[in-house]
């Protein structure tokens, strides 16, 4: 097991300086950030200025020395339109997104696996295409109409919850819920699917054989095998919804990471997006990771060193 | 008459003097913004703005300038009380305000000018160093900027909010807390200091009771950052902000039919207009006059205004904003489109002709696409193409974008400065330049009297308006959201300002404090 966990850190290390490089390249790709700090009237002087203000008139292989220099000692760089250490900023976003995708999926999941559950015990009933209905809509419903949806008819509407910002237990309400949604109808349908598969193992029909009551066969036997898979999927997309909950934080003026990204983006502003592309990959990856090491600890019969 | 009688009697005045004298009451309650753009670190340091107009809705709040665009006019004297210019247009010279101070108590000094100007690397910045020889902290009060050469656009540069560079920071505080140490906890000499700042979210400010043109009326204020229009405009019905920034279409209608809530539209220096670069290519029908000026004609500028802004915008006739220095007003042309296909015939087009692309200025989309059927429904054919903002203006800049293109620009300046950019041989949009218009251009810029500038400046816009170089299509306004809260916001109090200013004029409702 040690040496698959350093094998795999090997592997994941290797990960990040290709995926630095893809970035650094790719955001190169858009463009001059130049452009998006200066009034479009600007003169030629200042547009210079800028340019070598942030070392962009170097030629690229020298840009790309000095990120990679600065990053391995922990440095991401200055953000172009802010003007402050970028590690700073991503900070100062994390506990937002870490707060909003963890009631995100505390929501998700608290609706998606028993009515995955439901779906898979009454197949074809009334409750399944429930369940599917909910999962079609949260699926294809785009998570800003969602939003602004909420905002006019619980907050302007009803005046029950704020319409925007950070700042107490009530602003993340909405935004979990717009974000959890889109999640809870993919958990549903895996747990629906992952429950049908294992409630027509061999297993299952022996407990039930065995006079077993329906109950318990669903709850002991069949549900706790059908975790695995939902937990590796909600594991990932607690990643996902830390780094890219873009248009959610936008719409509700939440200040997390997804936001960040977006502006960087917005305004080429490379650091930022380096960082947070960056320092999501690494996220994954470390998931990644975990999710195999707890396979081998749920289940035994899952080993790595062959 | 005794000693004592005299004493008593100054002491009844004194008193009688402060019973009737209004008193500054002191601040109180809070103003809340939702403001369109993130807020940066960099917004609060003069020394780093770029040449945007954003910036300056954060340093009227929290510095103060020598001079300033003010309610008075585009150059009002603020930490400077006056300033003078020699005979040869070589020396500035402005004496500093006595009483005015930063926030940390420190009187403001011709030290803190020479510092500010030499620390000073944003918009203009190499431009004005290039220009100006030497500053001369003469003495505490006093401080001379001797130029290289006569430069007549030196106060629109160092004057207005074309540069920063004539906003003031403590010298004494930044040689003691470092550049990172003023990032981290700016100090200014503006009438609000900074109470605290979440970059990207949120600042709060406060009121600076030291400040020298007068003590606030409100206490607190607070921008918080809300990209999403629709998302301003609930929190303003819901009253969770009293004004919130850069309303459109049917969102600005909505908050229009609000009780309690009103739409103002600020007027910033941004004008809309059409260009032709095929302007220049002598085989391009746009090299025809009576093409371009058919162009201009098609266009219902009123029935645009109406649907983007809801008739706020002014139409115009002239690329240079009417506020602007040295412009020269023109009015629209008129909506005619039966003169337009005429004029069409008589330049060999009776049936129109492909005119190749159009871009819209991004993310102007829906004005681009009612432009262009304007054009078509004269026969003038084109294919809507619209771009990323940075890739277009990078295509714009490079001269690779061939037929029709929207422009704008809210860049601070005077008629020279825009038409710098647009219609001369050094201007970095122009696709072309007429030998006259250059010629005068050459001339004004060297010339001091202001009165023969201005009448140079006038014929290069009346010469551009003969040869329909541009169709100009309106001022664009900048509409905001006002709460019930608010009885002084602050619009055009200074004008061309896009934003609240002055800050310290601003009041809430009394009840409402």
């Amino acid at each position: 097991m040690k040496r698959y966990i350093v094998r795999r850190l090997g592997y994941a290390v290797l990960s990040l300086v290709l995926l630095s490089l893809t970035i650094f390249l790719l955001v190169r790709l858009t463009g001059d950030p130049a452009v998006l700090l200066v009034e479009p009237g600007a003169s030629t002087e200042d547009l210079a200025a800028v340019r070598a203000q942030f070392g962009l008139d170097r030629p690229l292989w020298v840009q790309y020395g000095r990120f990679m220099s600065t990053l391995v000692r922990g440095d991401f760089g200055h953000s172009f339109y802010y003007r402050t250490p970028v590690l700073e900023l991503y900070l100062s976003r994390l506990p937002y997104s870490l707060m909003l995708a963890l009631a995100a999926m505390a929501f998700s999941l608290l609706i998606g696996i028993p009515s995955g559950i439901l779906a898979a015990v009454r197949v074809n009933q009334w409750w399944d295409s429930a369940g599917k209905i909910f999962a079609l809509l949260g699926l294809s419903l785009p998570s800003f109409w969602v939003g602004l949806v909420m905002i006019l008819f619980f907050s302007v509407y009803l005046e029950w919850l704020p319409s925007s910002g950070a700042g107490s237990p009530l602003h993340v309400v909405m935004p979990a819920f717009a974000l959890g949604w889109y999640f809870a109808a993919a958990h549903m349908r895996l747990t629906r699917s992952s429950m049908l598969e294992v409630l027509g193992s061999e297993y299952v029909k022996l407990a039930r054989l065995k006079g077993l009551p329906e109950a318990l066969v669903i709850a002991k036997h069949a549900f706790k095998n059908a975790l695995i898979p939902v937990l590796t999927l909600a594991g990932i997309n607690l990643v996902i919804m830390v780094n890219v909950a873009v248009v959610v934080e936008t719409v509700f003026a939440w200040p997390g990471i997804g936001r960040l990204l977006y502006e960087g983006i917005s305004f080429r502003d490379f650091p930022v997006v380096q960082a947070t592309v960056l320092l999501g990959g690494a996220m994954i990856m470390i998931v990644n990771l975990v999710v195999d090491i707890l396979y081998a600890v749920i289940d035994p019969r899952i080993r790595y060193e062959k | 008459m005794s000693k004592t009688w005299v004493l008593g009697l100054v002491g009844l005045v004194s008193l009688g003097l402060s019973a009737t004298a209004p008193a500054e009451a002191a601040p109180e309650g809070t103003i809340t913004w939702g403001v369109h753009v993130t807020l940066v670190s960099r917004w609060l340091d003069p020394a780093e703005t770029e040449a945007l107009i954003t910036p300056f809705m954060v340093l009227y709040a929290l510095h103060d300038a020598l001079v300033k665009p003010m309610p008075a006019g585009l150059n009002t004297p603020s930490l400077a009380e006056s300033w003078t210019v020699s005979k040869d247009g070589l020396v500035y010279e402005f004496a500093l305000r006595k009483g005015a101070k930063f926030h940390s108590g420190d009187p403001v000094t011709a030290e803190d000018v020479k510092f500010s100007f030499e620390r000073y690397k944003g918009a203009a910045a190499k431009l004005l160093k290039d220009k100006v020889r030497e500053v001369q902290a003469v003495d505490p009060a006093r401080v001379r900027f001797h130029l290289k050469e006569p430069w007549p656009d030196f106060m629109t540069f160092y004057g207005t909010s074309a540069s920063g560079a004539g906003w003031i920071v403590p010298k004494k505080y930044i040689d003691k807390v470092g550049e990172d140490g003023f990032k981290k906890a700016p100090v200014g000499a503006g009438p609000y200091r900074v109470a605290s700042f979440t970059p990207g979210v949120e600042l709060t400010l406060e009121a600076f009771d030291g400040y020298w043109r007068k003590v606030p009326s409100v206490k607190r204020l607070v921008l918080r950052s809300m990209p999403e229009e629709t998302t301003r405009a609930a929190a303003l019905k819901k009253g969770e902000v009293d004004i919130v920034y850069l309303l459109s279409g049917p969102v600005a209608e909505d908050v229009k039919r609000t009780p309690n809530l009103k739409l103002i539209p600020a007027q910033p220096p941004g004008v809309f207009w059409l260009d032709f670069p095929d302007q220049w290519d002598p085989k391009s029908p746009w090299h025809d006059r009576r093409v371009r000026l058919a162009a201009s004609l098609a266009i219902d500028r009123q029935a645009i205004n109406q649907a983007e802004t809801l008739g706020f915008s002014r139409p115009t006739g002239s690329i240079i904003p009417r506020i602007f220095e040295f412009a020269l007003p023109i009015d629209p042309p008129p909506y005619d489109p039966r003169k337009a296909k005429q004029l069409l015939a008589e330049a060999g087009y009776p049936n129109g002709f492909d005119a190749g692309d159009f871009y819209p200025f991004p993310p102007y989309f829906s004005m681009g696409e009612a432009l262009a059927g304007y054009l078509q429904a004269i026969g003038i054919r084109t294919r809507v193409k619209t771009m990323e903002r940075a890739s277009f203006l990078s295509a714009w800049r490079e001269r690779k974008l061939k037929g029709v293109l929207v422009g704008i620009t809210g860049a601070s300046g005077n008629a020279a400065t825009r038409l710098e950019a647009y219609v001369t041989k050094n201007g970095i949009y122009s696709y072309g330049v007429l030998p006259e218009v250059e010629d005068l251009f050459q001339r004004q810029a060297k010339e001091l009297d202001r009165k023969k500038r201005e009448a140079l400046l006038h014929q290069i816009q009346r010469i551009l308006h003969e040869q329909a170089m541009h169709a100009p299509i309106y001022e664009l306004a900048f509409i905001w959201g006002v709460g019930p809260r608010v009885e002084e916001a602050g619009a055009n109090l200074i004008k061309g300002f896009a934003y609240s200013g002055p800050y310290e004029d601003l009041r809430l409702r009394r009840q409402e404090r």
